[in-house]
């Protein structure tokens, strides 16, 4: 059918961008050479055998049939029908063999495609996630590669078939009778610039269809989601018209499309009757001539097919062929990325103090200004510090740059005396552990999620880390346990309880250095003195970095850091720092006055 | 014993009930449709006029080149052979404007319905009460009006297509069968098999094809979770895992694909091999009945042409076959939908709502979402004219479902709900909606300006009214600094505000409208409390003269009240103001205490650590 939008590519790449992207692919598709050698092979005799047909059939006419020479030979008849039909079942087993050698390879090199784009995405930094948005990561994952997929799986093998029909029937009419062929390859230029144009406009119109469905289906998207909203203003009348703007822009930008092709597809088809047209009239005039036979200009008639087929289709497949392409170049350009903190080689252990040092720190999220002006730091081993200052001060980056998410441009971080960067990946995942303030939960029970602290951890360990945080009965009551599905309907867990896995994950990790970043959401009252317990239990005997939201919170803390524009502007205990009357005093002066309500209970 | 008998007899029961619904709304889907295609009979008309006269000129084509042949070519009237290809262009060009009025009219055809039916369903849902909408899910409603109408639109075009191919396959057998039955036979024989093989072919695809679809979908579930996540997956150095993970959804989409392509395998060579058998058999027996004299070479030749181009009506007929139970099946859906009645609509002899200061009145309320427990249950609660009242309660106390209940997003269970006296359920519902101003919760504002999300409720109103509007709310001075002013597009596509702005926007919005009643359900609970003030003294003076129901936790916000309302488990079970009630209540107190204790939060600042991009659920 005419679905010729479904994949109009929305940028194209230049020749030369093209051209790097094939041979680059070419290069991956190294590994499958001979299964692709043999796949080429087979579709080639495919095109032979389609090719064949029409020959019989003259032959069966000129050789089998009476006319001006002879009077007809039944046996040549025959033999140039069980040929024919021989060929007809050869040709069916070959495209068989053919769509499963193709999808073999094809579907293999998009299996081997996402492994290794995920892989490297894996590998990738944090600020490779910070600087792209999800949705396009994600896009490079799942839409890209699914472009592909419809040119793996149908696209390929139609595609090089085509081809080879094509250049095998041009071919084969010139050897035939080269004027006859002449004559239908005039044809061929209004199809040819025909397809051009249409491509061309098309492209064009489909882009705006696209367009169109996109803001049709915001505003029914915003029209369901504010629909309570809408009803409140009893606003109802005036909403529907305006999606009914949108819908009939959606439907104008469709019959747009629909003009172009109802202007294209006749002139195809027009074209082919022209072909036939001109195979009988010229064809007959070469006849009477002696330069051809009747069975030439019946099998003129059958080839014709041949010819405009290919075009047809190989213009269909054009779109999906460039947006295949432009996909590529996209994933493509994600493998390119480096990852910004590798492990260098020689990377050794980390000890198992917790003794944090940051010396003389300075950094900058890529070549913006720095974040971070010459911090340095001491924290003893089992000593816990609360950061604390406004906005976009740099907190939080400290606390990232302690878990080497990023390098420091000047200076160093070290754990237990040992720099970050000289360290084992593997190591310092064990070692250093950040909580994150909202509890992410993946996909499957609770005991999978506890286990991503410590992956190879037996389920006695992930038992032991939720007793020993005091959370083992509570989560073992759940109506299924520990294998309770937490992504399932029905069993979503609460902010609170989100907050509980992701704390006993870090004790399964058993860290020496924990990073808490404290919650700025309200948990559920139900669980709040849970996280309570279950922080303090896990905090215990262990070095801990605490980015404080909440200035009770800080107040605990052995020591506090206040940062302020890039700078650790205070280093103290809370008393010490109000008695300071600096920053720290200010800010605790503002929380109090707004703790308007008595403390009860 | 007995009772596996039972259910294995009720699996039945329920199987047959739910094939016969499957079949009903199969029916009501059909009915759907062809009313929709019923509303542009001209189309349809003109389709298969367009069509028949597509296929008439297309039929002649092959005739005309086996008469050339035989009469021309093989006699050597070189004359006669030109006339008759001429004859062929001409017909060509026919065909050619035939082919163009045939699609064009198909294709209006499918996307006029698509338009028609997406806007009969959207218009309708707008109009479905809330406990609709609290049930549906906004993406499955958006498959409903996307991908269901895609495949009305997939069958409807079809129709005039088939119709024109059905024409022209009878035309055929009928020519062919005249001049000789048995090449009829050997040529057009085992078509009827590319027809069948192409809906089965259809019918064993779409459930893989859905499979693969999951598969896919789970694929980037792993992506998703593994990039929104990515803090805790590389906080933990769990990389390896999740491409473990990735690497098993991997292989089952590579699985699912090679079933797809063993599928097409078995399929593709026998359709494409079906007419092949078809040009064999013509040469095979057409030949020998040229040897006897029966038949001719243009005999041969035409009969070779009918086939090729029987073979995508064929193959067209095939997908509609296979297409039909499943639009019917979305139509169907759509129809469910259609014939959902709104629950809350005009009374037939609704009336006006009487003037009056706004005097509100809950006489014995009962009240519950859906079929679940009660929320309200006997609720009395007077509130004067040009009142403010605080309503206080602890989560889930019912306290916000008496907020709906005003301007009545649902209707009672029992007792009655009252506005100057009049219950709601009697009065014309848009008056009873302008009456009432919210304030939500969840603060939802639309993709457009500043400007007209103010002016919502009145599109028409002056820029001075929307100004002053955003000045009463305290939202003038940050709308002025925005990069376009008034005019600065937000929301979703738009500029994102914090939700403290985004709930002095909705407080304009409601100011704007002027309502009798004013209600705040925990309208400035994301202000930050430095702010909350000025607009607290803002809120004084929208309210002067307006009867203002505040439901709030901050002793502050709720200072403006001249009354406090303590509601528990559905109940008032205190009312007074808010320091008798200190004072005489301890369970005033404890949901203060509470409530003081979950709003702590977020004074120093809202600077995200481990900020998850998007939110992973």
């Amino acid at each position: 059918m005419g679905w010729w939008g479904d994949n109009v590519p929305e940028e194209t790449l230049s020749r030369d961008e093209a051209s790097r992207v094939v041979r680059r692919l070419f290069r991956m598709l190294r590994p499958q050479r001979a299964r692709i050698v043999v796949a080429t092979f087979v579709l080639m005799a495919q095109a032979a055998v389609l090719l064949a047909g029409p020959l019989l059939v003259r032959h069966g006419i000129d050789a089998g049939l009476p006319n001006a020479k002879h009077g007809g030979d039944a046996g040549a008849l025959d033999l140039a029908v069980v040929i024919y039909l021989v060929l007809a079942l050869v040709g069916l087993v070959l495209g068989r063999f053919a769509i499963i050698l193709v999808a073999r390879i094809g579907e293999g090199f998009l299996k081997e495609l996402r492994n290794r784009l995920f892989g490297h995405m894996m590998s990738l930094s944090l600020d490779y996630f910070e600087t792209e948005k999800t949705g396009k990561i994600v896009a490079r994952m799942t839409s890209d590669i699914d472009a592909m997929q419809e040119l793996v799986s149908q696209g390929l093998v139609l595609f090089v078939q085509n081809a080879f029909v094509f250049v095998g029937a041009v071919v084969i009419v010139l050897v035939i009778s080269w004027q006859l062929a002449l004559g239908i390859l005039v044809i061929v230029p209004p199809v040819y610039f025909g397809s051009r144009w249409f491509r061309r406009v098309s492209n064009k119109a489909y882009l705006e269809v696209r367009d169109r469905i996109s803001t049709n289906l915001s505003t029914l998207q915003e029209s369901l989601e504010g629909v309570r909203v809408v009803q409140a203003f009893g606003r109802e009348d005036a909403f529907t018209r305006k999606f009914n703007r949108t819908n009939e822009d959606q439907y104008h930008a469709n019959m747009h499309t629909v003009r172009i092709s109802s202007k294209y597809f006749p002139v195809i088809e027009y074209a082919g009757v022209a072909g036939t047209a001109v195979i009988i009239g010229y064809g007959g005039w070469l006849t009477t001539r002696g330069v051809v036979t009747v069975g030439t200009v019946a099998a003129f008639v059958l080839w014709l097919n041949n010819l405009f087929e290919p075009i047809n289709q190989l213009s269909q497949l054009y779109n999906t062929v460039q947006s295949s392409a432009a996909a590529l170049a996209k994933i493509f350009g994600v493998l390119d990325t480096r990852p910004t903190v590798r492990q260098r080689q020689g990377a050794f252990d980390l000890p198992k103090s917790g003794a944090v040092d940051v010396e003389h720190v300075t950094f900058a999220y890529g070549p913006n200004e720095p974040v971070l002006h010459d911090v340095s730091l001491h924290i003893g081993d089992g000593e816990r510090l609360a950061l604390v200052g406004p906005t976009g001060a740099g907190k939080s980056t400290l606390a990232k740059l302690i878990a080497r998410f990023y390098d420091p441009v000047d200076g160093s971080v070290r754990v237990g005396g040992v720099d970050l960067r000289d360290v084992e990946f593997v190591s310092l995942r064990r070692r250093v552990i950040v909580v994150p303030q909202e509890g992410f939960l993946f996909a499957g029970s609770l005991r999978d999620n506890v286990r991503v602290g410590r992956p190879e951890a037996t389920d006695a360990d992930v038992e032991e880390a939720l007793r020993v945080l005091g959370l083992l009965e509570r989560f073992a009551a759940f109506p299924e346990g520990l294998e309770t599905e937490v992504r399932e309907r029905g069993s979503r867990l609460s902010a609170g309880e989100r907050q509980l896995v992701s704390l006993a994950r870090a004790a399964l990790a058993d860290p020496s250095v924990l990073i808490l970043d404290e919650a700025t959401s309200n948990l559920d009252p139900g669980t709040e003195h849970a996280v309570e317990r279950a922080l303090e239990h896990l905090m215990h005997g262990r070095t801990v970095v605490v980015v404080a939201h909440r200035l009770s919170t800080a107040a605990r803390a052995d020591r506090i850091g206040v940062v302020f524009d890039g700078r650790l502007a205070e280093l103290g205990t809370h008393d010490e720092l109000v008695a300071r009357d600096a920053h720290y005093a200010e800010l605790y002066r503002a929380w109090s006055t707004h703790q308007a309500t008595p403390e009860v209970a | 014993m007995d009772d596996e008998a039972e259910t294995k007899q009720q699996k039945t029961a329920r199987k047959e009930a739910e094939q016969l619904e499957g079949a009903q709304t199969r029916k009501q889907g059909w009915r759907l449709m062809r009313e929709a295609v019923g509303a542009h009979p001209h189309l349809m008309i003109l389709g298969i006029l367009a069509g028949l006269v597509w296929a008439i000129a297309r039929v002649s084509v092959p005739l005309l080149a086996g008469a050339a042949i035989d009469h021309g070519i093989a006699k050597g009237r070189t004359g006669l052979t030109l006339t008759l290809t001429a004859a062929i262009v001409a017909v060509g060009a026919v065909q050619a404007i035939g082919t163009g009025l045939r699609r064009y009219a198909a294709f209006g055809l499918a996307w006029r319905v698509e338009t028609d039916i997406r806007m009969k369903l959207v218009a309708h849902l707008q109009r479905l009460h809330f406990a609709f909408h609290d049930q549906a899910q906004t993406g499955q409603l958006m498959a409903y009006a996307n991908t269901d109408i895609q495949q009305i639109n997939n069958v409807v075009l079809l129709v005039p297509l088939t119709i024109a191919s059905t024409i022209q396959m009878i035309a055929v057998a009928v020519i062919l069968l005249l001049r000789s039955p048995g090449l009829a036979l050997f040529a057009l024989g085992l078509l009827p098999l590319l027809n069948f093989s192409a809906a089965r072919f259809n019918h064993r695809m779409y459930p893989v094809g859905m499979k693969l679809q999951q598969e896919l979908s789970d694929v980037s579930g792993v992506v998703e979770e593994s990039v929104t996540g990515v803090r805790v997956v590389k906080g933990f150095g769990v990389e390896r895992m999740q491409r473990a993970r990735l690497s098993s959804e991997a292989d089952s989409v590579y699985d699912r694909s090679m079933d797809q392509a063993r599928l097409r395998a078995n399929f593709m060579p026998l359709i494409d091999l079906l007419p092949t058998l078809g040009l064999v058999g013509i040469l095979w027996y057409g030949g020998h009945q040229v040897l006897q004299h029966h038949l001719t070479v243009g005999d041969i030749v035409s009969a070779n042409l009918f086939v090729l181009m029987l073979i995508w009506p064929l193959r067209m007929i095939g997908m509609l076959v296979g297409q039909l139970p499943r639009s019917a099946a979305a139509a169907g859906r759509i129809n469910s939908i259609l014939a959902t009645d709104p629950a809350i609509d005009d009374a037939p002899n609704a009336h006006a709502l009487p003037d009056g200061p706004g005097a509100v009145r809950f006489e014995r309320v009962t009240f519950g979402y859906g079929r679940g427990p009660a929320v309200l249950d006997g609720l009395d609660l007077v509130i004067e004219g040009g009142e403010a009242v605080a309503l206080v309660g602890a989560t889930a106390s019912g306290k916000t479902t008496v907020a709906r209940l005003l301007p009545r997003f649902y209707d009672v269970h029992a007792g009655h709900v009252r506005i100057d006296g009049a219950d709601v359920r009697g009065v014309r519902l848009n008056e009873v909606r302008r009456s009432v101003g919210l304030v939500f919760e969840d603060t939802f504002l639309f993709s457009d300006s500043v400007r007209n999300n103010i002016a919502f409720a009145d599109p028409e109103a002056p820029t001075e009214a929307v100004v002053r509007a955003a000045k009463l709310a305290g939202a003038d001075e940050f709308v002025r600094d925005l990069p376009e002013g008034y005019d600065t597009i937000i929301g979703e596509h738009g500029y994102s505000l914090s939700g403290g702005q985004r709930q002095r926007i909705a407080i304009a919005r409601a100011v704007l409208a002027d309502p009798r009643i004013l209600i705040l359900d925990d309208a400035t609970s994301s202000v930050d409390p430095t702010k909350e003030h000025e607009i607290r003294a803002a809120l004084a003076e929208v309210m002067q003269g307006r009867t203002t129901i505040i439901i709030a936790h901050r002793p502050a916000t709720i200072a403006l009240a001249d009354r406090v309302v303590l509601i528990d488990e559905g109940k008032v079970v205190a009312d007074g103001t808010h320091e008798r009630l200190l004072a005489t209540s301890p369970r005033y107190r404890e949901v203060l205490a509470r409530a003081a204790v979950e709003t702590q939060a977020g004074v120093v600042d809202d600077e995200e650590l481990l900020d998850l991009p998007g939110v992973g659920d």
